[in-house]
């Protein structure tokens, strides 16, 4: 699945280590979801965009959108 | 931060390679009967001890690079308790099965000794899956077992059937744990690289 978290990352000037910590999850994990190489469980989409006050769709694509 | 730019004492290969290469010097001076087995097991347990330092360094690479979390910290102490208890109880089990002449009783209470920490190595690992917060550390230490389990089942089915046709030596089945642990290792670095190749290591990439 897709997703905005870099370029929405970037908007706010934060750095992975400081989204990581917000979400108390390590730096590791914040790359693998931005790299698209993990897909978060619903709790912690749900709390990224929590983080953002965006909604998850406005953070996660669906490959068919 | 690189390993590169750690002293020595701080880097984790340069401690697993001192205790594999005590362990290689050890092992050949047995072999070699240059020692007898006594002085071979207390010489093991001493070079044991390399596996406090190794840990040490081992959790500040992995706190230095975003990987550590107190579930992982518990689960090394732990682990580094049963590594012990294995070496104490697999040297205490040959010594005695070597001297002693056992009932079938006596050897199976016997082969319990490093059994039990094996069992503690086992529940360390559930422990770890139970406790990560990380969903993700959890995701990567799920997929490396199970990278471990395919090893093990793998390399045991392929292995039979050659000692089946008398083309291999029999194997003891207690291999089964060590080679499932090295596959979980294996898995991890597998995964590990995959990480530093699809990102940027300082982690403020923008």
């Amino acid at each position: 699945m897709k997703n905005r978290l870099k370029v929405l990352r970037a908007e706010r000037n934060w750095s992975q280590q400081a989204l990581a910590e917000e979400l108390g999850v390590s730096r590791q994990s914040v790359n693998a979801i931005e790299t698209g190489r993990y897909d978060p469980s619903l709790p912690l989409a749900f709390q990224i965009a929590d983080v953002f006050s965006l909604t998850i769709e406005d953070i996660f694509i669906h490959e068919k959108d | 931060m690189s390993t590169a730019r750690l002293p020595l004492h701080r880097r984790p290969g340069f401690w697993a390679g001192g205790l594999f290469a005590a362990f290689a010097v050890i092992s050949a001076l047995r072999i070699s009967d240059a020692i007898d087995s006594t002085t071979g097991f207390i010489l093991m347990v001493v070079a044991m001890l390399q596996i406090i330092p190794l840990t040490r360094a081992s959790l500040a690479k992995q706190r230095s690079t975003g990987h550590l979390s107190a579930a992982v910290a518990r689960y090394t102490r732990r682990f580094l308790f049963a590594t012990f208890g294995y070496v104490l109880g697999l040297g205490i089990a040959v010594t005695i099965a070597n001297r002693v002449e056992l009932s079938q009783g006596e050897s199976f209470l016997i082969a319990l000794l490093p059994v039990i920490p094996v069992l503690g190595m086992i529940w360390t690992m559930a422990r770890y899956l139970i406790e990560e917060e990380d969903e993700f550390l959890r995701h990567r230490a799920i997929m490396a077992s199970l990278f471990g389990l395919g090893a093990v089942l793998t390399l045991g089915t392929f292995w039979g059937f050659l000692e089946t046709f008398e083309v291999v030596p029999h194997v003891w089945a207690w291999w089964v744990f060590p080679v499932w642990a090295m596959g979980m290792g294996l898995g991890q670095c597998w995964m590990g690289l995959a990480d530093r190749r699809a990102s940027d290591p300082s982690g403020d990439e923008a």
